[in-house]
């Protein structure tokens, strides 16, 4: 079939099949597919309204088994810049959240053998006693996952117990790219195979919550297994419809074992959009400035975005990578109204929330992203010696912090 | 606003041109993806997919280094900052020729210029000549809003010898820049020579930068208005690749700024080579890559 005729039926809202996506993908013009995807976006969003929420993005700890060859951001157990956040640190970053208008953390982080499930459920169960309203969008599937493993629980329990301490929902981290092959070259299969992560997923929309769904592209995959990827989400959105949102993002390269160079900016307006094309069972594509940077971010409001994504306040994961750039809400409504749309406030089910908040209330302005602890900080988390350490390193350390303790008293 | 695009599409397709206020109506649209179509029809119709760029290599001229980077690959040895004399300039000029062997050299803003030579168009002719006589080529910027009289100026400089082939965008006006880009137009009617017209600014607020949607579509609106220049130009490294990139499918046809020395910064497996190259190709273009004079160099 030719581009043209393609392109006639997905104006027509025909659904299209892989082979179809293929061919778009790879003879489309960028301007046909950015035409295809923007016109899927005001169809599906005719108010011409961009959505974007005020949360932080905490890591609660850097220190991770998983050992994936495309992170920069995790430390191995026993690394002197390994850290667990305490529970007034995480307090502390929640009200500066509050300050700024937000009422979520994306809280995400390693796989860390030493923080059982039971350290989760006191730190979720203690957030919702101090902030009752506040919303925790956490844990993505490989954590959910590690999890189960740790606890020796299947999936749907380990759930279930989240959300009884107050899980609100899952972030679709983890997910790479969702075919096996290369998830076995990123060295991320053991963490979550491709099914695996699907998985956790169809749980936790069958347990009734809602998720979003990402893929992060430019590693080793071909442009068949990208859209493989999507075809997947598609077919499980179909199954539940329990995503809320579809983001992608290009690795980025910097200081990972993978190594390597970071997909253009054409590329990822062109994955945008085909995924626009593609997701017609998805109601919102986030725009990911936090790596194309602020205008590409923007520009990916004509190729098929509806949203601009957190103002996130907190970045950690990507900044190790070498992507250090800030949008703080005054930055982002700018870029909105600028390409000709209303912005407006959301929560993760994508309900507005209102108006720009700075606009009824000053707000400090953010020239930077903060991150998950200041340099030199080494202090261990107070929590975690509460629980039992799993970890030979973990184990060793408490050993000489008892017995410095003793030497101090004795 | 889709009927006015629709509309100025239209006539450009019936080889009509646009006028000052199509452009306002261009830059006042957020149709996208139908001005950057517009502008690519026209630039492909002037080069195909020939996609341009030249490696530079940026001296200052407070500091003219004793000796250039080994096995330098570079299109143009560019004299950068404003020298605080004219007897600085000349100095920088001898020093820097002394290097650049057979790689072109250029210098200076030619509005810096103009205000050392301190007087009117004869005082800038004379400068220039012996900056000429000093070994300089061409002039480095010519920011058509920061030069006074620019058409008397660039007539000035190039009958001193110095080549003046880009035009340039210093600051935005409160119009958006559509008067300079038709200032552009109005001076290669009248004086021809330019090669290239690079209508992002060189200058930037930083509280308040323009947007990815107000730089693609000056781009375009640049290719729709300025058809009597041959290429437009976006600076790799003041714009970045990811927006410089997308430029080139919104009528840019041309990169300046690259990069003719490794800075580490890309990491040790990609050189800015194959970054351009990459980049260029990833945008379903080809790359060429040219001298400060525009001849095509390399493979």
């Amino acid at each position: 079939m030719t581009i043209q005729k393609l392109a006639d039926r997905v104006m027509e809202g025909a659904r299209i099949d892989r082979d179809e996506a293929l061919e778009l993908y790879l003879h489309a013009p960028t301007a046909v597919l950015g035409g295809l995807a923007d016109a899927i976006r005001a169809r599906k969003h005719p108010d011409r309204l961009v959505t974007y929420i005020i949360d932080r993005n905490v890591n609660y700890t850097n220190v991770c088994v998983a050992r994936c060859n495309f992170c920069a951001f995790y430390r191995p157990v026993g690394a002197p810049d390994g850290y667990v956040l305490g529970f007034e640190e995480i307090f502390r970053k929640i009200d500066e959240t509050i300050e700024l208008g937000g009422g979520q953390l994306l809280l995400q982080g390693g796989h860390n053998p030493d923080l059982p499930l039971e350290w989760y459920e006191d730190l979720f169960r203690a957030v919702k006693q101090r902030y009752p309203a506040f919303r925790l969008h956490a844990l993505s599937p490989p954590e959910v996952i590690h999890l189960s493993r740790l606890s020796r629980l299947p999936v749907p329990q380990v759930i279930e117990r989240l959300v009884g301490v107050g899980l609100d929902s899952i972030p679709g981290g983890g997910a790479e790219i969702l075919v096996d092959r290369v998830r076995k070259l990123l060295n991320c299969y053991s963490k979550a195979t491709a099914d695996e992560w699907l998985d956790v997923m169809r749980h936790a929309h069958l347990a009734g919550l809602r998720t979003t769904a990402t893929m992060m592209y430019g590693t080793v995959e071909t442009l068949e297994e990208r859209l493989e990827h999507v075809f997947r989400l598609r077919d499980l959105q179909d199954e539940t419809a329990g995503f809320t949102a579809f983001i992608t993002w290009s690795y980025q390269p910097e200081h990972t074992e993978l190594g390597g160079h970071e997909a253009t900016g054409v590329d990822y307006l062109r994955t945008l959009a085909i995924a626009r094309i593609v997701l017609d069972n998805f109601d919102n594509l986030q725009a990911s400035w936090v790596t194309q940077g602020g205008k590409v971010g923007q520009l990916s409001l004509a190729y098929g975005a509806n949203d601009m994504g957190s103002v996130m306040i907190e970045e950690n994961v990507v900044r190790a990578a070498g992507a250090s750039y800030c949008m703080d809400e005054i930055e982002i409504v700018r870029n909105v109204e600028n390409a000709g749309f209303i912005p407006k406030r959301r929560n993760m089910h994508y309900e507005v929330l209102g108006d720009p908040i700075f606009r009824e209330r000053a707000v400090p302005r953010m020239l930077e992203l903060a991150v998950a602890r200041t340099d030199g900080d080494t202090s261990r988390s107070p929590e975690i010696d509460r629980y039992a350490a799993r970890s030979a390193a973990e184990k060793a350390a408490r050993r000489s912090s008892a017995e410095d303790k003793a030497g101090r008293t004795g | 606003m889709a009927s006015v695009i629709g509309a100025i599409a239209e006539r450009l397709s019936q080889g009509g041109t646009i006028d000052a206020s199509d452009a306002h109506a261009i830059l006042d649209t957020h149709d996208l993806i139908a001005v950057g179509a517009l502008a690519d029809d026209v630039r492909r119709r002037m080069h195909g997919t020939r996609t341009t760029f030249q490696r530079v290599l940026e001296v200052h001229c407070d500091g003219v280094p004793a000796s250039l980077p080994d096995a330098l690959a570079a299109g143009e040895v560019r004299l950068v900052g404003c020298p605080p004399s004219a007897e600085a300039a000349i100095a920088a000029v001898r020093a820097a020729s002394a290097l650049v062997g057979a790689i072109p050299l250029s210098g200076f803003a030619l509005a810096d210029l103009q205000a050392l030579a301190g007087g009117g168009t004869d005082a800038l002719e004379q400068l220039c000549a012996t900056l000429r006589g000093a070994g300089l080529q061409m002039v480095a910027e010519t920011s058509v809003d920061a030069v006074n009289d620019a058409g008397a100026a660039i007539a000035a400089a190039r009958r001193a010898g110095l080549l003046v082939t880009t035009l340039a965008v210093r600051a935005l006006p409160a119009d958006r820049g559509v008067s300079l880009l038709g200032l552009a137009r109005t001076l290669q009617d009248s004086l021809g020579g330019f090669r290239a017209l690079a209508p992002l600014p060189r200058t930037s607020s930083t509280s308040l930068p323009t947007t990815g949607y107000d730089d693609v579509k000056l781009v375009a609106v640049a290719r729709l208005l300025a058809t009597n220049i041959p290429s437009i130009q976006v600076d790799w490294a003041l714009y970045g690749p990811k927006l410089a990139q997308v430029a080139l499918t919104a009528g840019a046809d041309d990169v300046d700024g690259v990069s003719a020395v490794e800075t580490g910064m890309l990491g040790p497996r990609r050189s800015a080579m194959a970054e351009i190259r990459g980049n260029i190709e990833a945008a379903a273009l080809v790359p060429v890559e040219r001298n400060a004079r525009w001849e095509a160099v390399g493979g």
